[in-house]
């Protein structure tokens, strides 16, 4: 067949289904025919899974005239997706378009969920078409004859790539393409990709920079322009606004009202444990709602979600309390309105949400956004303006990984065992370490083989051994073993599976919640009142609580976000447009916040930098505020404290939002000295960085992910209990002897390095402070907290900066002692 | 470095690398060595640094200079899980150090008990001397002075301006005290004093009595 003739069947099919195809489709159909890999751009439920689930069979087709009657067997495709819980819609897609075109192929799902059984029954004969995840597809790679598996596959999508490509996971999937351009060299690369803003360097990630596949590529982008309303939700009475708390419980009248006016609402949280408030809080004040509201978030158990997701298709649901578990997936087309609780804090973020609603043909998609504190407001008016511009921030891939690097190393080892002479160029030839040099490889050969550098006596390492023709090869069992389980490690806190003690998986939760809590005690965790019975190895069994007992939400530490540049400079503007007649609607609503911060402090312009000092019960507090974002701040916070802690001995306390910072200390501040030695400048910036990262904890926390990836620590697989006799250690712990003993370690280095390439955004932070420069400061020693501080100061989640001896911060302390 | 106290009228020399020094027996106790911990992790694949097997020997040597004590007690977790090579540099110290050794057996001491005998350490579950109760597990029996490990206690501390510290400590309390980790790769278990307990903080540099 012609592709006209393909085409036809295309159309004809859509035709059949009353649909008619969309541009970027057809588009993306004939550069995947004509062999073509490439990126398209298209949002979550704009039809994408056809743009490229139809070119792929067409492909098959038209290789095999005869498909009707005969099947050639082996893997065509493979379409790998960041959530499991996408895979039975991308599945069922694919059925529709096979079953209508009376092709005999199969479509098979591998993910975490997917049995045993099934498993072998997959490498025994695959699946047409294959559905996996980054972790699945690592798995796979450690499976001994994987290549015979691969060979014939002659195409692989990489869906919502934009998630995947600032992540880890993201590099995982780098890897495995440069392993499978090799084995299956006729396949082609397809990204899809919601809007960000270096799309150009996502597909350069993707494809590989100066590959071939890279040559031979193609950028489709589906131009859908939905309006998009955005809403504040903006109290009648001001004056009630809290100054901090980011539930937004105030609100939940005017949030209800909203519910009932629409068909189906969802509501996004940021973090889980206000989605488990809010959905109780509902509950309680509007019980009318019980059986018509929902709760959806990761840790709630994969049927809940799958219950929750149907219900919300068959429109038996008014609201469903999310959080970003929510963000991805195909179309919920009942879905008229979103609203969003707290700052989203990304422009992209917050567009992916509001195009939840309003799917069908005609509609817009309608946002509310409810501030949760007073200086949020700011933030939505800043929003609406991102959602009318399109401001929409990058995603930053990883360079040089070594943690990724290791796993996918010895999983190369597990499997059929490798010769760094080829994977060396294979590795070499991706984004995320196409600076590699061949010493850092040799670092990372010896590092997998020998446990270290040098050959010692008595030592007893054991991973990765060298075979006399010089194969990389696994041959313990038990490491093997250990090695696959590891692949699957979501990383994250450690969580642990709660359950009843009758049976029944409930969801899981993070370890250090349940470690606070004694037997009988009762916590609200996915909707219900648990009371803790024991916890044994990573189970926490329960039982159902007397519903009138006093209990505390679950809560979880992930998740904090922080401001883009974009959206921090959009911030910054409407902020200072407080102090001109061109106000928003929301910052005309902050009329009697303003006034009481200029009470004490002033609302400060654009040529203005503010600095507010005042004493509490707690001690010494100095305000900066840069309005740049979180993670901005997190280093100009510990960057300010390292200098200031050079002038004389003093330990700090740091916090930080996206609006500032705050040094609270016990000794006062000597901000004239401050301001005469011009701490603020750009200047030995990086050098004084990297001080005062030795100084606090930020790269002992990054340390956790690498240690886990690498391999270090050994954390079982998520779900099972798995004998790990005397090997269990923390992270921290092991941070503590690499720091003692080999801090050249290449994996101990990398923790400082993401924290300064990820977290820190060095780049961003000599921007900050040469603005900081133009500006005149302005110190104001204030009487109390004002408004703009309320939300810094009572933030519990600190870092601590010192340079004083631990004998004399111990003289001045006293023991948490037994209340 | 060190700091000197009293227990029932009798002395006892604390050191920061948490060992504990009886002068009138001229014995050491040391306790939760964890010796062949870091070997353990690396026949299994987690590459902790070799140096930090080294440094256990280094600091013990180092201690054992500064009392020259005429016996060793062990307080349990001597040596970490199953046996590895390190165990041969633990005898090359033994007959290097040739003192008396003793060892109250802990959880994780599962090499045989013949190994020890062949190095001449004696085994036992506790030992009892001069009113004191010696034992891995901390534990209360009338009309004795417990002193024992286990728990690799260590305390928090808070100040004014949000500050806290959690540092490792013996911990001290009417009739009893823990001691606590002395080797190199160990972690800490934070506990809660009550009033009347008594801490004595370590550090890289001394011990100070909180």
């Amino acid at each position: 067949m012609n592709r006209e003739q393909l085409f036809d069947l295309a159309n004809q099919w859509f035709e059949q289904k009353g649909w008619k195809p969309f541009p970027f489709q057809t588009q993306t159909w004939t550069a995947f025919l004509q062999g073509k890999n490439g990126l398209l751009n298209a949002p979550t439920g704009s039809g994408k899974t056809y743009a490229l689930w139809i070119p792929i069979v067409l492909d098959y087709i038209q290789k095999n005239p005869d498909y009707k009657t005969k099947h050639k067997p082996g893997l065509k495709a493979i379409w790998i997706t960041p959530l499991r819980a996408l895979s039975t819609e991308i599945k069922q897609a694919a059925e529709r378009v096979i079953n209508d075109l009376d092709l005999n192929l199969t479509v098979g799902i591998r993910t975490g969920d997917t049995s045993s059984a099934e498993r072998a029954k997959q490498k025994n004969k695959m699946p047409d078409l294959l559905i996996t995840t980054p972790e699945s597809m690592q798995l796979m790679l450690a499976s001994k004859g994987y290549e015979n598996l691969f060979k014939s596959c002659s195409a692989i999508v990489i869906d919502e790539w934009h998630e995947l490509l600032g992540s880890k996971r993201g590099v995982q999937t780098e890897l495995a393409l440069s392993r499978l351009k090799t084995i299956a060299p006729a396949m082609r690369i397809w990204g899809i990709s919601a809007t960000i803003g270096n799309l150009h360097q996502a597909m350069e990630v993707l494809l590989g920079p100066e590959s071939q596949q890279l040559e031979n590529s193609v950028m489709i982008k589906a131009h859908i322009n939905k309006k998009i309303n955005v809403h504040s939700i903006i109290p009648d009475k001001m004056d009630s606004y809290p100054w901090r708390g980011h539930m937004g419980l105030h609100l939940i009248d005017e949030v209800a009202q909203i519910i009932k006016k629409s068909r189906t609402t969802l509501v996004f949280t940021n973090v889980r444990a206000q989605c488990e408030i809010w959905y109780q809080a509902l509950l309680e004040k509007y019980p009318e709602f019980a059986g018509e509201m929902a709760m959806h978030h990761g840790s709630i158990s994969r049927e809940t979600r799958q219950w929750v997701e149907q219900a919300i298709r068959d429109e038996q649901l008014k609201a469903v309390i999310c959080t970003s578990s929510l963000d991805l997936g195909v179309d919920f087309a009942p879905v008229e309105t979103v609203i969003q609780i707290g700052g989203p804090k990304g422009v992209a973020r917050f567009l992916q949400r509001a195009g939840r609603s309003g799917h069908r043909p005609g509609e817009e998609s309608n946002i509310y956004f409810l501030a949760t504190h007073a200086l949020e407001l700011v933030e939505a008016s800043a929003l609406r303006r991102a959602v009318k511009e399109t401001v929409v921030e990058d995603r930053i891939p990883y360079l040089n990984s070594w943690d990724v690097l290791v796993q996918y190393l010895v999983t190369l080892a597990v499997s059929d065992g490798f010769y760094p002479k080829q994977i060396y160029n294979e590795v070499k030839s991706t984004f995320c370490y196409q600076a590699m040099t061949e010493d850092e490889w040799q670092w990372i050969l010896n590092f997998i083989t020998r446990g270290s550098q040098s050959l010692q006596a008595y030592d007893e390492y054991k991973k990765v051994e060298i075979e006399d023709d010089g194969k990389f090869k696994v041959n313990s069992r038990a490491i093997a073993l250990r090695h696959r389980m590891q692949i699957g490690t979501i990383v994250g806190d450690a969580v642990m599976n709660v359950k009843y003690m009758g049976g029944g998986y409930i969801g899981n939760i993070e370890e250090w919640f349940i470690s606070k809590l004694k037997p009988g005690d009762v916590f609200i965790f996915a909707g219900r009142k648990l009371e803790l019975y024991r916890t044994k190895n990573m189970e926490v069994l329960v039982r159902r609580a007397n519903p009138t007992a006093k209990a505390q939400h679950a809560s979880w530490m992930g998740g904090r976000m922080t401001l883009s540049a974009q959206m921090s400079e959009l911030l910054r503007e409407e902020l200072y447009a407080a102090n001109t007649k061109k106000m928003s609607a929301e910052l005309k609503a902050l009329t009697p916040v303003f006034k009481r911060q200029r009470k004490e402090s002033i609302v400060p312009n654009d040529s203005e930098f503010l600095i507010e000092t005042f004493k509490t019960r707690e001690g010494y507090h100095a305000i900066f505020y840069p309005f740049e974002g979180r993670y901005v701040h997190e280093a100009l916070a510990s960057l300010l404290a390292y200098r200031i802690s050079l002038l004389s001995p003093i330990t700090f306390s740091l916090a930080y939002n996206d609006y500032g910072f705050e040094l609270l200390s016990d000794k006062e501040i000597d901000m004239q000295q401050v301001l005469d030695n011009d701490l603020f400048t750009p200047r030995h910036l990086h050098y004084d960085l990297q001080q005062s990262l030795n100084a606090t904890e930020m790269a002992r926390r990054k340390f956790r992910d690498i240690a886990v990836i690498s391999g270090l620590v050994f954390t079982g697989y998520p779900g099972k209990v798995v004998k790990t006799k005397h090997l269990q250690s923390s992270s921290q712990l092991i941070f503590e002897v690499f720091k003692d003993h080999e801090p050249d370690n290449l994996l101990f280095l990398q923790a400082y390095r993401e924290t300064f390439e990820h977290q820190l955004e060095e780049g961003r932070l000599l921007l900050a402070l040469e603005r900081i420069q133009q500006q005149t400061t302005v110190w104001k020693q204030c009487e109390k907290p004002t408004p703009f501080s309320f939300p810094i100061i009572t933030d519990r989640l600190r870092e601590r900066l010192s340079s004083e001896t631990l004998a004399d911060r111990i003289k001045r302390m006293t023991a948490l002692y037994m209340k | 470095m060190t700091l000197e106290i009293e227990i029932n009228n009798i002395a006892f020399i604390l050191h920061n690398t948490g060992a504990l020094y009886w002068p009138g027996k001229k014995m050491l106790l040391l306790s939760d060595v964890h010796l062949g911990k870091v070997s353990h992790f690396r026949k299994h694949g987690s590459a902790i640094p070799n140096n930090a097997m080294f440094q256990n020997f280094k600091k013990l040597d180092a201690v054992v200079k500064h009392f020259e004590p005429e016996s060793i007690c062990f307080l349990g977790d001597l040596f970490h899980s199953s046996l590895n090579k390190e165990w041969i540099l633990f005898e090359q110290w033994v007959s290097n150090i040739r003192l008396p050794l003793l060892l109250i057996a802990g959880n994780h001491d599962i090499i045989s008990p013949h190994k020890y005998e062949e190095l001449n350490i004696a085994i036992h579950n506790e030992w009892i001397l001069d009113g004191f109760l010696l034992t891995h597990h901390p534990e209360t029996r009338e009309g004795f002075f417990n002193l024992s490990g286990h728990v690799h206690p260590a305390v928090q501390l808070q100040g004014m301006g949000r500050q806290f510290l959690k540092l490792p400590c013996f911990f001290r309390n009417k009739n009893q005290m823990i001691l606590p980790a002395f080797g190199e790769f160990t972690g800490t278990y934070v506990v809660e004093p009550q009033q009347e307990d008594i801490i004595y903080i370590t550090t890289k540099e001394e011990v100070i009595r909180l």
